[in-house]
């Protein structure tokens, strides 16, 4: 065998030991959001949201109404799910938000840690800007910080200016 | 299967034409758009929020709302993909330009063709209208709420605000000349089903657009554009856009000479996705504050 032919047969194993090494690692790197890929695409479609959930129109009479400082602007209404923001001279201070759990039981769920309340109902701290409470163990109010003059207390103060009662009257 | 969220998400590019258009059209919303890229510095931008475990939960619980079919988010995902119908082999061409060098359109020329105007108002008309129909599948407004619409267009920031600026000069201002919005009122008031029917990107969406015959989904674009006239004039005035404007900023990174404008649309509209890129990070967003509401 020539020099030229053997240099040509060891490139060529190079080169294809390369290509597979390559096409392996880019199969082969999972990464944090590999499995829940996965899961949730197995089991077909449907699965996100609950067919017994509530209509996100239905939650919409339960949200805090505008007044003259501060607007509310309906910015989501989906399937168990409805949205609005809150602002303040034009700018977005705080979004508010009513989820049916029937979709999210680990949402109820987590309750089940709550020591306090607001309203009456179990409430949590989640991350550093969010309060939330759960309603007839089944709808989860939502207020969020999106501005750093918001804070804790007020969005407690906003959670209650939902129609709460009515919100827990809601089959 | 189309591509999970998460990798559209880590896969939008930082540089190149279409960053490089958007980014010269942001004197019209000053710092309105920073280009999110990448799934979880999306989700840390969107919440504020940096403890793992939570950004993990949101992130699951977007990634199974957004793979829920009937959720509507993958049907937007496909609209913006597919009126912003690139050329990849040209696309590739220019991306060849050293990085840093303006693009000549002087050699792309052979390549291009312009689109005559009445194209071009389709193309335009059809950008808006898939809009409106990606907007109510991400936020859940009945498919054919156009008031409900035009008042969100006042609510729009960020990449939305970004790609309607977008829409209305590189679709608008630059190949149909200052007088755009008349003209795609002229063109699509003289439209037939037919002339609708030959174009390939109604051919594509027609089946999203609401309208039992093409002469419906005709009436619907129209009325559609018509109620988004008066939003795009304001763009246009309150910001001082014009043709002139527009061509000195587009001067920072393509090379052309005024009187190759039409070859300068071609060339935008083949080599840039801006709707895809931008109608990628808005589906994100709003995804992903849903996630945020809902865990």
């Amino acid at each position: 065998m020539g020099i030229k032919q053997r240099g040509i047969k060891i490139l060529t194993a190079i080169l294809l030991s390369f290509l597979l090494l390559t096409t392996a690692c880019a199969q082969a790197t999972p990464d944090r959001f590999t499995a829940v890929q996965q899961e949730s695409t197995r089991k077909g479609s449907g699965l996100a949201v609950a067919k017994n959930a509530t209509q996100g129109s239905e939650f919409n009479k339960f949200f805090p109404t505008s007044s003259d400082e501060y607007q509310r602007v309906f910015t989501q209404e989906k399937k168990g799910f409805a949205e609005a923001n809150l602002k303040k001279a034009g700018k977005v201070i705080a979004q508010l938000a009513i989820s049916d759990t029937t979709s999210t039981p680990a949402a109820a769920a987590k309750f089940d840690k709550s020591t306090e309340k607001i309203a009456g109902y179990p409430s949590l701290e989640i991350g550093t800007t969010q309060t939330a409470i759960l309603v007839s163990n089944k709808y989860q109010v939502k207020v969020i910080s999106k501005d750093p003059t918001f804070k804790t207390g007020d969005r407690a103060d906003w959670i209650q200016k939902f129609n709460l009662d009515g919100l827990a009257s809601l089959k | 299967m189309s591509k999970p969220i998460q990798k559209l998400v880590d896969e939008l590019p930082t540089g190149g034409l279409t960053v490089s258009m958007l980014n010269a059209l942001d004197f019209v919303a000053p710092g309105e758009w920073k280009n999110p890229v990448g799934f979880v510095n999306t989700i840390k931008s969107v919440t504020g929020e940096d403890d793992e475990d939570l950004i993990q939960q949101i992130g699951e619980r977007a990634i199974y709302l957004y793979n829920d079919h009937s959720q509507g988010y993958q049907t937007a995902m496909w609209l913006y993909q597919t009126v912003d119908a690139t050329d990849k082999a040209l696309g590739a061409a220019i991306l060849a330009n050293k990085v840093g060098e303006k693009i000549p359109l002087l050699g792309f020329l052979n390549s291009l063709t312009p689109k005559a105007e009445k194209a071009q108002t389709i193309d335009l008309t059809l950008k808006l209208v898939a809009e409106l129909i990606a907007f109510c599948q991400i936020n859940g407004i009945p498919g054919d709420s156009i008031g409900d619409f035009v008042a969100a267009l006042g609510e729009y920031g960020g990449e939305s605000m970004i790609r309607m600026v977008a829409l209305v000069c590189v679709d608008g201002l630059i190949p149909l000349g200052p007088h755009f919005i008349d003209k795609a009122l002229q063109g699509i008031g003289n439209m037939t089903p037919n002339d609708l029917n030959s174009n390939a990107t109604f051919s594509s969406i027609k089946d999203k657009i609401p309208g039992e015959s093409d002469g419906k989904k005709l009436n619907f674009i129209g009325e559609s554009f018509n109620s988004v006239t008066g939003w795009m004039s304001n763009i246009v005035s309150e910001n001082n856009i014009s043709v002139e404007t527009l061509l000195e900023r587009f001067q920072g990174f393509i090379e052309f000479s005024e009187d190759k404008l039409d070859y300068l649309a071609a060339l935008i509209d083949v080599s840039t996705n801006y709707y895809e890129h931008t109608g990628t990070q808005t589906l994100a967003k709003r995804l992903i504050e849903r996630a945020f509401a809902e865990i």
